[in-house]
């Protein structure tokens, strides 16, 4: 039996492949924890409550909405924030698909959505587009860029964006 | 939120002793932590179930198929002997939710699930969270209860436990005087005015493990649909779960739920006993959706629940009858 | 030389007539069939990468030394006074620095009648009340849960029609009743009476729409920060150079010590305009604290307070000749409010523009209610519009056994009715065309008849159609500045924004192409008042057609400046100078690369300046389409799937087709979402919105998102401005609800008059067909 709390305490978090340090509450999101002490900002704060999708990270390759997920929960598990998707300044091949079909406009929700769609590549290689629809039901897009995101997760899957790379990224 | 301590406890049996109505079990965390955002619920110690890796399991057995509580929605959807003998449950909670919400929510928090009557949620001292006065009632209503149970006309909004209920399944639930064995359809109880909560669990009990028995006849199948106000993630409106044993048009051991229609899922009698062992015409499967609905008293804004209802349990049989093969 | 000129400007129906600043010659317009190798073709946005790799800074991310974070506190009660509010626990928890309320709110003007930056008046459940500002969060929303506000509860109204009553309880009490102005908007042309007179046909609706909430996925909220006296504001906003104007005046300080950055912003649909109590009650605060202040609302602050498109009821009355011909067009509409209005919106726009029809009279009324206020979205009263307008004329259709679309075809105007202008461009009957062949909109003429035989299906489909009529040609003032750079790259900086529209690419294309740079050399800066002159504020589709002109003022202004030191470097006369693709020739010998040129000039600059020209006196510049719809309705479950949806907008030269299409989708895909599962949910007698949330307030999700074809018209409106564009942002939502919801009328044989089409809804008038 581990106790934690009520107040701050130190716990090591992997993201993206790096050993991170934070002393936090044990209420403290993964969200926040990655936003506010982390300065990782790609993951979005929309909805706060599960409703939208924009906070999506995967943790041990899982995609989860990291608004309901506590940080002090994650010691142990491997998180991928969207900033660890790219490497050295280069595009991961989904995040390029993203691009080519504009499958986003303001970009808010957008890197949950390749998380998302991320996940959904490493289940599934060679989704239909059924398949891709239900897969990215999670992630809401107030700008509609919808049928962008379709097609360029079903691209990403014909390249075999996700699946090819085994071992690279800071992810597989 | 308020501040919490959080505890992580390595296997079930080490929680009991912790528990009490200060200290809740943490699951997925997909309803609590929304309600304790909200200020609705505010335990002082969370007690992390997720490390404890003997609760997260399907086991098909000789008696059926046992689901550890920590088993995700996700799990149990993909779940290829699930899938096709269970079929209820595998679409029950393939139509739950959104993929991320499945990839973390577990069988166990989804039973307890609390109502999402928008008054309970919102800022309403109403009369299940202990106050005097239901606000639905004579305010909007449009997914609330057609059946009256209770002084609450919230409906349960679970979409797995109205299949569980169909399929007949039982939890097992450990507490200090041990494990007792309780049928879903008993579990999920009305609120009273003593317990306002949507079921029966103690203060210091924990679900262990749902129980589907295996049915005797190899042509038993089970359905499930649901009716929602968007294409996907979106509680259900209504919902209907029927078991039967199918033998060309004629439905055997009928059973049929309906969902979010009540404070719990309705079984359909009535409907039930009509349908037995008959030859399904169209006429008979009117007849039947007409019973399910004989005594509801829709609320100013859900009239077209009873509609609704009529015709998803007239579809769920008419789906089953065409699956005999 | 810096020319004077006045101009008028029409933003979403209002017009104003404005002196405005133009420099440089005024650029021939690029002609219908002019060569361009760069404009015009499908371009990946140049900030994609950016954003979709989480580098893109928001507003929400900006994270600053020693930055802290404030959270509004709202009013529970919908309509008080406020009395004590006792703070004493909420500053007792470690880590609150600072909580403003009414009692310590600096006396700065807001709205009206509001003299504090936080009012002790609460006029809608929602409204700030206080702020607390702490080290963190988490511990800012424990403070203010324990702030104790005691009010004066008084009777409030939430319901648009209770407020239109005599007898109604008065939202703004200095007011003689509930109506914005005191009485409702009145327009007239031709002669009504006699125009009903005429016609031989009359055909009547009531629609209603429901309230909608933005939802952009950032919400509003700011961060402010300040140098010494110099004030910087990081804000979620459509106008970063109000931005600065609003501080600047609120807060007394000199324009020039004022910087309003929004490089990034998470969507606006309209409301996120300049003018918000939050923006100054930032700045002050972190003046106070001497630290940068973090203020982002919450979802459902967002969505109590932050605006909406307001809930509408509507009547409109066609007359008409048995051949089609309209003769009298009567629109009488409500649009609520909320606790705060400012202006009514267009709803009688469609139906004063979009027909032909001598007689017209519109009365239109802007009602106040205990709720939270609205404010522009996106095509604000043209979207509610169309719906009356396309209802009625469906059923006019049937009345006069025509077909819908003839209907159409036979009433096109020929002039703006507004102002009797001709229309600088107006290839709506090409959009006609080209939309019905896409959707086969024969078949709906067939299925008429072959309705009763499939009646008993389980799905039944229909299909239907709206036009599309709006603003978007843009105007001055609005400028652009460029640089090249010592290795042959050049910068493009303007003051205007990029909510995720494209505009940041479209300008790289405008600014590539004029100045012969390949696209790849062209960065763009937008969002960033030190960082470039004044752009417009992006509303009403104006930024493409005030921006594209004046950045292509300044990339000819900064080739002139290069041709001409090319011609002093090389001694060749500059007539015969052409730049293309990045390379300097002089006719077809190639001289040098502008990188090369540049190079030998040492690190230096080139600039250049350009501006947006005026608009042209004669001619009305609108946009103009179609869409057509065709949905399945389960009667089974009341569901209604829209199939296919098909548009054809006229949004003059298509400068990006792939941000284009995508402008038209996020339309409809919102305009689908209004028609089918989006309203806000009161609660009227407890005058609570139930459904501040992504929970309950349904915005369509992937699956919900129907095949869409997307016909590029694609003729440039040569007279409109100097790229031949106009705006896309609005267009697309326009007609979607009015035509999703003639398809769902077509496909059950009833009008379902109320949107959204609810399960709900669909199956109670299924009932009473089968009863
Ligand atoms: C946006 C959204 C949409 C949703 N849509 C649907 C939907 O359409 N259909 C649907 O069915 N559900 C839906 N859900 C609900 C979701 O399925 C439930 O929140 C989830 O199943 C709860 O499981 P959990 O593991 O996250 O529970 P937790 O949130 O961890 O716990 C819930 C409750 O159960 C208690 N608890 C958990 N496990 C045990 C145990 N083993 N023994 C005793 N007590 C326990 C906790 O103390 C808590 O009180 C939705 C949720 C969200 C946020
Ligand atoms: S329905 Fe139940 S939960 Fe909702 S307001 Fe009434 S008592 Fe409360
Ligand atoms: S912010 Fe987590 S789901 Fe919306
Ligand atoms: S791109 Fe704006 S919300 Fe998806």
């Amino acid at each position: 039996m581990i106790e934690h709390g009520p107040q701050k305490t130190a716990i090591m978090l992997d993201v993206n492949g790096l050993t991170q340090y934070v002393e936090i509450e044990p209420r403290r999101t993964l969200l926040d924890t990655l936003r506010i002490d982390l300065g990782l900002t790609g993951a979005k704060l929309v909805c706060n409550m599960g409703n939208c999708g924009a906070c999506t990270v995967l943790v041990d390759g899982v995609a989860v909405y990291s608004c309901l997920t506590l940080a002090i929960e994650c010691e142990g598990k491997r998180i991928t924030t969207i900033e660890g998707l790219s490497e050295e300044g280069s595009l991961h091949p989904l995040q390029q698909a993203f691009v080519q079909h504009d499958a986003l406009q303001c970009g808010f929700c957008t890197p949950g959505q390749v998380l998302a769609a991320h996940a959904l590549l490493e289940r599934n290689p060679q989704p239909t587009e059924a398949e891709v629809v239900e897969g990215m039901s999670g992630n809401l897009c107030r700008c509609g860029a919808y049928r962008g995101i379709v097609e360029a997760v079903l691209t990403a899957a014909k390249e075999q964006a996700v699946t090819s790379k085994p071992g690279s990224g800071k992810t597989a | 939120m308020q501040p919490f301590i959080h505890i992580d406890i390595a296997s079930a049996e080490e929680v009991i002793p912790l528990l009490d109505a200060r200290t809740r079990p943490l699951a997925g965390g997909t309803d609590m932590l929304p309600l304790m955002k909200e200020g609705i619920v505010a335990p002082e110690r969370l007690i992390n179930l997720k490390r404890a890796t003997n609760l997260r399991y399907i086991r098909v057995a000789d008696d059926g198929l046992h689901i550890g509580a920590l088993t995700t929605l996700d799990d149990l959807e993909r779940h290829p002997d699930v899938r096709r003998d269970y079929t209820a449950l595998a679409q029950a909670s393939a139509l739950a939710a959104s993929p991320q919400l499945r990839n973390m929510a577990t069988i166990g928090g989804n039973i307890l699930q609390q109502v999402r009557c928008w008054y309970y949620r919102g800022d309403f001292h109403c009369w299940l969270k202990g106050g005097d006065l239901c606000h639905a009632r004579d305010g909007r209503n449009e997914y609330h209860a057609i059946v009256e149970q209770s002084p609450c006309v919230a409906v349960y909004p679970s979409d797995p436990p109205a299949a569980l209920i169909a399929l007949d399944a039982r939890l097992r639930i450990i507490g200090p005087q041990g494990e007792r064995l309780v049928s879903v359809a008993e579990f999920l109880q009305p609120p009273t005015a003593q317990r306002r909560s949507l079921h029966g669990l103690g203060p210091n009990e924990l679900i262990i493990e749902v129980h589907v028995p295996k049915s005797a006849a190899p042509a038993q199948r089970s359905i499930y649909l649901k009716a929602m106000d968007r294409a996907t993630w979106a509680y259900a409106l209504v919902s209907v779960a029927v078991t039967a044993e199918v033998a060309a048009d004629v439905l055997r051991n009928v059973r049929i739920v309906v969902g979010a229609v009540a404070n719990t899922p309705m079984r359909a009698t009535t409907a039930e006993a009509l349908i037995e062992g008959q030859s399904l015409t169209e006429e008979l499967i009117r007849e039947a959706g007409r019973a399910a609905v004989a005594d509801a008293a829709p609320l100013e804004h859900n009239g077209y629940k009873l509609p609704l209802t009529r015709n998803l349990v007239g579809q769920a049989l008419r789906d089953l009858r065409g699956s005999s093969s | 030389m810096p020319k004077v000129i006045k101009t008028t400007i029409n933003v979403e129906g209002r017009v104003s007539e404005k002196f405005a600043i133009v420099e440089g010659v005024e650029l021939p317009p690029w002609g219908e069939n002019e060569e361009l190798g760069i404009v015009g073709y499908p371009t990946p946005r140049i900030d994609g990468a950016a954003r979709v790799s989480g580098e893109a800074r928001y507003t929400y991310d900006v994270q600053l030394n020693g930055m802290v974070y404030a959270r509004m506190v709202r009013a529970k009660a919908v309509s008080a006074m406020i009395g004590r509010v006792d703070v004493a626990k909420a500053k007792a928890v470690r880590g609150v620095l600072e909580i403003m309320t009414p009692e310590n709110a600096p006396e700065i003007k807001m709205g009206s009648d509001q003299t504090h930056l936080l009012s002790s008046e609460v006029r809608f459940a929602g409204q700030p009340i206080a702020v607390v500002v702490a080290l963190d969060p988490y511990v800012a929303a424990d403070a203010a849960a324990l702030i104790e506000v005691h009010y004066e509860e008084r009777p409030f109204v939430a319901d648009p029609e209770a407020a239109l009553a005599e007898d109604a309880v008065k939202v703004q009490a200095n007011k003689p009743n509930n109506l914005l102005n005191g009485k409702p908007r009145i327009k007239e042309r031709g002669d009504i009476q006699a125009g009903f007179a005429e016609a031989e046909v009359v055909a009547e609706v009531r629609v209603t729409t429901p309230t909608a909430l933005h939802n952009a996925f950032e919400t509003h909220g700011c961060v402010a920060h300040w140098e010494g006296d110099q004030l910087t504001i990081y804000e979620s906003t459509q106008h970063a150079f109000g931005v600065r104007e609003f501080a600047a005046k609120k807060l007394e300080l000199p324009l020039s010590k004022v910087r309003a950055v929004g490089t990034y912003m998470g969507g606006g649909f309209g409301a996120k305009f300049p003018g918000n109590a939050y923006t100054i009650i930032a700045a002050t605060l972190a003046k106070r604290l001497r630290r940068p202040v973090h203020l982002m609302y919450d979802r459902e602050g967002e969505n109590l307070e932050a605006g909406n498109r307001g809930r509408t009821i509507q009547r409109v009355k066609l007359g008409a000749k048995r051949d089609g011909t309209l003769t009298a067009i009567e629109y009488n509409g409500i649009s609520e409010g909320g606790a705060a209005m400012s202006w009514i919106p267009m709803l009688e726009g469609p139906a004063s523009m979009m027909y032909r029809c001598p007689n017209f009279r519109s009365e239109t009324t802007g009602v106040l209610t205990n709720l939270g206020p609205m404010a522009a979205f996106r095509a604000p009263g043209f979207v509610e519009g169309m719906v009356g307008l396309e209802a009625a004329m469906d059923e006019l259709a049937a009345k006069v056994d025509m077909d819908p679309l003839e209907l159409r075809r036979k009433n096109i105007p020929d002039t703006d009715q507004l102002d009797d202008k001709p229309f600088s461009s107006f290839p709506v009957a090409e959009c006609y065309r080209r939309g019905a062949a896409a959707i086969g909109w024969e078949r709906r003429n067939q299925r008429d008849q072959a309705t009763a035989a499939q009646s008993n299906g389980r799905y039944r489909r229909g299909i239907g159609m709206s036009s599309q009529i709006w603003w978007g040609g843009g105007g001055p003032p609005a400028y652009a500045e460029m640089l090249l750079n010592s290795d042959g790259t050049a910068t493009v900086m303007t003051g205007t924004q990029d909510l995720g529209t494209g505009t940041r690419t479209i300008l790289a294309q405008v600014a590539a192409e004029e100045l012969g740079l390949p696209l790849e050399h062209v960065n763009v800066t937008v969002g960033d008042t030190l960082q470039g002159p004044f752009g417009p504020g992006s509303g009403g589709s104006i930024t493409t057609g005030s921006m594209t002109p004046a950045v292509r003022s300044a990339a000819n202004d900064l080739r002139n400046n290069l041709c001409d030191i090319v011609a002093q470097m090389r001694d060749v006369p500059q007539e015969e100078i052409e730049i293309r693709g990045g390379v300097i020739y002089r006719r077809d010998e190639e001289l040098a690369s502008v990188k090369d040129v540049m190079g030998k000039l040492g690190d230096v600059m080139l600039t250049g300046t350009g501006s947006r020209g005026p608009n042209p006196d004669d001619v009305s510049v609108v946009t103009s389409g179609v869409q057509f719809a065709e949905v399945e309705v389960d009667t089974v479950t009341g569901q209604v799937k829209v199939l296919k949806i098909v548009a054809a907008h006229d949004s003059g030269r298509i400068m990006n087709p792939q941000t284009f299409n995508s402008q038209i989708y996020g339309g409809i895909i919102q305009g689908l979402g209004l028609a089918l599962t989006e309203q806000r949910v009161v609660d009227t007698g407890r005058g609570a919105v139930l459904n501040p949330n992504l929970e309950f307030y349904k915005v369509p999700t992937v699956a919900d998102v129907p095949e869409i074809e997307n016909i590029l018209i694609d003729i440039p409106d040569v007279k409109a401005n100097s790229t031949g564009a106009k705006g896309a942002g609005e267009p697309g939502i326009i007609p979607t609800a009015a035509a999703i919801a003639n398809a769902v009328a077509n496909a059950l044989g009833v009008r379902i008059a109320d949107l959204p089409i609810t399960p709900g809804r669909v199956l109670e008038a299924l009932e009473r067909e089968s009863s």
